[in-house]
């Protein structure tokens, strides 16, 4: 089993990349890369859509490509269940997956954390639009792979290769002559304590 | 006509009344620089007891605060009582701040196993929800009151008087009064923070009129450095700082960025800069 999961957050609907992730050629694609699972968390918006998919390609006909889709709006119990299962569980029968995912710092934290490969895909419909900012940074320095939805099929290729070496999470600061000081630091400095 | 409301007498009242606000707004900004270039002395014996007030935001920035106390491996024997403000109709936050406590926080005491002769080691917890400045979609004439509505029931926590506060039993250990306040840039933490400052304002004048000093201990230099107030900027602000950050920015007593660009931003010339920590959620 490699499962794919995608996650669009709570927060904020994101249809165009439920809309890109239902596409042919992205499912295609997806198999072609050996995956057979893919489940997408769609939000409160997406069903819809998601029904939509599911009217015109029923389970098992062609256009699933193979692969056992799978969806549900949300979990407030959170979504470290379903991040789990895309990451490598040999005893399981389980390959390392991929976690595709809005460009949230919440979901971007709980993806690295896990050390599962991570494609973020900023959502271009939000106002002051920062997200792009943090997927930028974090791709430059080797933790993620960040695509605009209309390219997350030719992106797989890329997020392989990231699965192959990826920055160890959390940072280590690099030592410095003068290392910044730590949050507990900076706690204890404002608190008083003495030493 | 011996009225006294005539024009000049009533121009003259004008220009005395600016002069004083000027005055006025002149020392708000001077004790505002003076506080900023202050550094805490080291007055607190390393086994006092703290309270610690968080401010939640919605989905992102809780995840960052807990994401932070994880990794800072937050002592609850140190800091014995722990108040998380939440915005109301924010459940998400609520439930994290339970998850938090009971999974991570008792998970440590069992570890540490430090009790000595306490009741509970891990201290206390409360969780006191006020009402958004703005609701989505909430008219701008209205905006006003319920920002007013808002910094009152900021004030109320701050001063351990929230009715969420009310089971709380007084404890000799530690004050009602918050010891040191933490947030990662909710709108809600513009409230508490500007709560917090005008507090220790009052508090200020209190002394300087001479109104406290009979009261003993309680207007040493403890009561002075109690509410101070850490902003961590949102690890999701990498060039730019949020709203909050820009209109704290003069206010926070510690302004942490956790991205180098943003190293060195400072409200004008005199006041302390944000300090570039690196990444401290994980």
């Amino acid at each position: 089993m490699k499962l794919c999961f995608v996650t669009v957050g709570a927060t904020a609907s994101f249809n165009l990349l439920i809309q890109a992730i239902l596409e042919q050629s992205f499912l295609r694609e997806l198999r072609a890369h050996g995956y057979t699972n893919l489940l997408i968390q769609y939000g409160k918006d997406g069903k819809s859509l998601f029904d939509e998919f599911l009217q015109q390609y029923p389970p098992g006909s062609e256009g699933h490509h193979g692969l056992v889709i799978d969806g549900f709006d949300f979990n407030s119990d959170g979504l470290d269940h379903e991040m789990r299962l895309a990451k490598a569980w040999p005893s399981e029968g389980r390959l390392g997956g991929l976690i595709i995912s809005h460009a949230g710092s919440g979901s971007i934290m709980d993806a690295l954390r896990l050390g599962v490969p991570l494609m973020v895909v900023p959502n271009p419909t939000l106002k002051d639009n920062h997200q792009q900012e943090l997927a930028d940074i974090l791709q430059e320095q080797g933790y993620l792979i960040s695509s605009h939805y209309q390219e997350i099929a030719s992106s797989l290729d890329r997020a392989e290769r990231l699965r192959a070496q990826m920055a160890q999470w959390p940072p280590v600061s690099r030592a410095q002559e003068v290392p910044p000081p730590s949050l507990e630091q900076v706690m204890s400095d404002e608190l008083g304590f003495l030493d | 006509m011996s009225s006294i409301l005539n024009w000049p007498n009533l121009l003259w009242a004008l220009v005395l009344a600016g002069a004083v606000c000027i005055f006025a707004a002149f020392l708000l900004l001077h004790a505002l620089i003076q506080s900023h270039i202050t550094k805490v002395p080291k007055w607190r014996s390393r086994y006092s007891s703290v309270h610690l007030l968080v401010v939640l935001g919605s989905g992102g920035h809780t995840a960052e605060m807990f994401s932070m106390l994880r990794r800072v491996k937050l002592d609850p024997t140190r800091y014995t009582h722990r108040t998380y403000v939440v915005s109301s109709g924010d459940n998400f936050s609520a439930k994290k701040a339970v998850e938090f406590e009971r999974t991570y926080l008792t998970q440590k005491d069992e570890s540490s196993a430090t009790a000595k002769g306490q009741l509970s080691p891990t201290g206390s917890f409360s969780i006191v929800t006020v009402p958004r400045a703005r609701r989505v979609h909430q008219s701008y004439l209205t905006a006003p009151f319920s920002t007013l509505g808002s910094f009152w029931s900021c004030l109320l926590v701050l001063r351990g008087l929230h009715p969420d506060q009310k089971h709380i039993p007084p404890q000799p250990s530690h004050s009602r009064y918050p010891d040191i306040i933490l947030t990662n840039g909710p709108a809600t933490a513009v409230c508490v923070i500007l709560a917090a400052r005008l507090l220790r304002l009052w508090h200020a004048l209190h002394v300087a009129v001479g109104l406290g000093s009979h009261s003993g201990s309680d207007t040493t230099l403890s009561s002075d450095f109690k509410l101070r107030t850490i902003f961590v900027e949102s690890w999701a602000r990498v060039t730019t700082l949020s709203l909050s950050g820009k209109l704290l920015l003069p206010f926070a007593d510690r302004f942490l960025v956790q991205w180098p660009e943003l190293a060195g931003r400072k409200a004008w010339r005199g006041m302390r800069q944000a300090e570039y920590v690196g990444t401290l959620v994980d």
